[in-house]
């Protein structure tokens, strides 16, 4: 055998390879945009493309999945290589690292203020992802909060709806403890590794770990020691259920062991999945704190759309997101409707199915509620170390249910920031 | 007597102490299997025993996974890239063990060093290298990294040590040329070091999941661990589905594992002789 009549061959299978591996790079009008959760982001991204190129036909869409840690990985990556062509024309971020990526990769992304009408969307949601007076994403949806009651458990414990509305956190433990009394449930399911619950109590009174100009505010923070405060009582009175991990919380109420839920909108759906527990439930706003600034309004997670400045299609990934999330209002009755998604555009309370009376909670119109507390969320400066903090807090959960002083807590969780921060 | 019960007391420690790691290292194999055929919300609850959603699963698994061509995506990435990194790998080893020269221990070394640099480090150049050349999205661009392995050259060096070198100097009287000697001496007689490495190599390429995260851009390119990785990070997450897709993701990874295995053991027996 020789050689020389290997080699061609080689060749010839070798540029096979490399032309089979190859990839039809994209057409001229078409948009790719990455994101996470096939059921919910990508299908109403999909639903958003589809309308819009039924106006527009030239234009089609690319909505690529992966996992939300894995669109942070990649869109770091491709930001640090300067890699333009590696990144999308659309990428979902989640709020709280919204700023992260503005302030870390300036230019980055294609300010929107100019062609937008922000006035329309919930002042919070324009606030998280405005740096330096221009505004860079489309807000997408919202994790406007509520508390979720079973009206039964209540009513045994002598409650009405009535009594529900407008609570102070610690008329909400008063009213746990009698629950716990008279029914044998406990008041609400607790993870005592997730700070979800510190987030939610802490930016209901306008407060974040950062303040306005991103500086940490933690030992000073009025609202975060309240919040502390208010979870360490709810410990104490032990009037919760312990969880461990996000599934063996959503177990807490699914299996009818406990009486409230208080997280944000985007747990209607699974609470709505036990259709024995229909008409059972009810939504009141949250309870609020007894300091300056205190709400029933807050939030808990929700992400919105950015348009890479790279971007070769970059104006019309931009009118594509202005033309169906800042005004199709019927869109937004749509993606409530199928995927339970409240969006951030105040508009859509008009709507059909936000005008719906919802069976499942007695006949209550709980869009309108959350709508209405959509508006009032009040706005912080999530900064850019939301995660690092948050990590914080968890680690300083334990010591604050075996009693430790919350001054000292605090004190903890701001060392651990500053190191973190510097 | 007081031996005998410490014997006892010995095997009961023993026995204790492997029946515990057996349990955990089966454990989640076991959770696997039942949770396929259980539906999400039995799954939070901690059901442990098997339930009727099986065929729901795989319905819902085929219906939102295109699972013919994340697979052959898979199956392409891995069996090229086991064929390249056995290829260029085991010359490499033969080489530093069949060719004497003065440098070659401080190269092996600097080889064996680049061990040591986790992949994180290497990720963005390498990703601009490969944007450089116009790769990006493409298989080759998960493939080409993974060929040059220093653990494998390393590997098949160690394994080479055991080479007859008497069968070289036979074949050299024969009249071979170094590459004969190579494909038709060397190969066959180390056929139990290819097959483990094999097992290796392809494991390693199938399970990979950093750099084609990174470096596939697309649907149509993606591999099945990206996609289950994406069903496992829904905001509710059908864990059924997920488990239905960790099984079929594992299937290629056992066969592999149990075909070669005899194969390794031929080899074994055969490379003596």
């Amino acid at each position: 055998m020789d050689m020389r009549t290997y080699l061609p061959r080689f060749a010839a299978i070798a540029l096979a390879g490399a032309s089979l591996l190859a990839v039809t790079s994209a057409q001229a009008k078409e948009i790719t945009v990455w994101c996470w959760d096939p059921n919910f982001n990508v299908a109403i991204m999909k639903e958003a493309g589809a309308r819009y190129t039924k106006s527009h036909p030239d234009v089609t869409f690319n909505i690529v999945d992966f996992a939300k840690a894995d669109v942070e990985q990649k869109l770091q990556t491709g930001l640090s290589s300067g890699t333009a062509d590696a990144l999308p024309d659309i990428v979902l971020i989640e709020d709280y690292g919204a700023q992260k990526y503005l302030q870390s990769f300036p230019g980055a992304f294609a300010p929107l203020s100019g062609t937008v009408d922000y006035s329309g969307f919930a002042p919070y949601k324009v606030e998280l992802m405005t740096l330096n007076g221009q505004v860079y994403g489309m807000p997408f949806d919202s994790g406007v909060t509520g508390l979720y009651y079973r009206k039964d458990y209540l009513e045994q414990a002598g409650f009405k709806p009535e009594d529900m509305q407008d609570l102070t956190w610690d008329r909400f433990i008063e009213i746990g403890q009698q629950v716990e009394a008279k029914t044998g449930k406990k008041m609400m399911g607790l993870d005592p590794t997730d700070a979800g619950l510190v987030r939610i109590i802490m930016q209901s009174a306008g407060q974040w770990y950062f303040d306005k100009e991103g500086n940490t505010n933690i030992t000073g923070n009025a609202a975060l020691k309240a919040a502390l405060e208010t979870v360490g009582k709810i410990m104490s009175a032990n009037i919760y259920k312990p969880a461990a991990g996000w599934s063996d919380w959503v177990g807490t109420f699914t299996s009818g062991d406990v009486a409230t839920v208080i997280t944000g909108v985007w747990i209607t759906g699974t609470v709505k999945a036990q259709p024995d527990q229909s008409g059972k439930w009810g939504v009141a706003p949250i309870p609020a704190l007894s300091i300056d600034g205190a709400t029933h309004a807050s939030n808990l997670g929700g992400s919105s759309w950015y348009v890479l400045e790279s971007s070769a299609e970059k104006a019309e990934a931009i009118e594509f997101l202005n033309a169906v999330y800042a005004k199709d209002v019927d869109f937004y009755q749509t993606i409530l409707q199928d995927r339970g998604a409240v969006g951030s555009l105040l508009a859509a309370r008009g709507g059909a199915a936000y005008g719906e009376a919802d069976a499942f909670f007695g006949g209550e119109k709980v869009w309108q509620n959350f709508s209405d507390w959509l508006a009032k969320v009040p706005s912080v400066n999530y900064g850019i170390f939301t995660n690092e903090a948050d990590t914080a807090v968890t680690a300083q959960l334990p010591a604050l249910s075996q009693g430790t002083p919350v001054d000292e807590v605090l004190k903890a969780i701001d060392a651990e920031v500053s190191a973190q921060v510097q | 007597m007081n031996n005998g019960s410490a014997r006892i007391a010995g095997a009961i420690v023993t026995y204790g102490f492997v029946g515990l790691m057996a349990f955990l290292s089966i454990f989640p194999f076991v959770w696997m299997l039942l949770g396929a055929t259980n539906s999400s919300i039995d799954i939070i609850k901690g059901k442990m025993l098997p339930g009727s959603a099986l065929a729901t699963n795989i319905s819902t698994f085929f219906t939102q996974v295109n699972a013919p061509l994340v697979f052959w995506n898979s199956a392409k990435i891995a069996i090229l890239a086991t064929a390249l990194t056995l290829a260029v790998s085991s010359l490499a080893g033969y080489g530093f063990e069949m060719f004497r020269s003065r440098r070659r221990d401080r190269i092996y070394s600097a080889l064996l060093l680049t061990m040591m640099i986790p992949f994180a480090a290497l990720m963005i150049p390498l990703f601009i290298m490969m944007g450089k050349v116009g790769l990006i999205n493409t298989h080759l661009a998960v493939v080409l990294p993974s060929i040059g392995s220093a653990f494998v050259v390393f590997y098949f060096r160690q394994c080479t040590k055991a080479f007859p070198s008497e069968l070289r100097d036979a074949a050299k009287v024969d009249g071979l040329k170094e590459w004969q000697i190579f494909l038709y001496i060397y190969v066959p007689v180390m056929r139990s070091t290819y097959a483990a490495a094999f097992i290796i190599v392809f494991m390693t390429a199938w399970n990979n999941y950093l750099w084609p995260l990174i470096v596939l851009q697309s649907n149509e390119t993606k591999t099945i661990t990206l996609v289950i990785s994406s069903l496992a990070s829904a905001y509710y997450p059908d864990y059924g589905v997920v488990m239905v897709g960790t099984i079929l993701a594992t299937l290629p990874t056992l066969a592999v594992f149990f075909f070669m295995q005899r194969q390794f053991v031929q080899g074994m027996l055969g490379s003596v002789k």
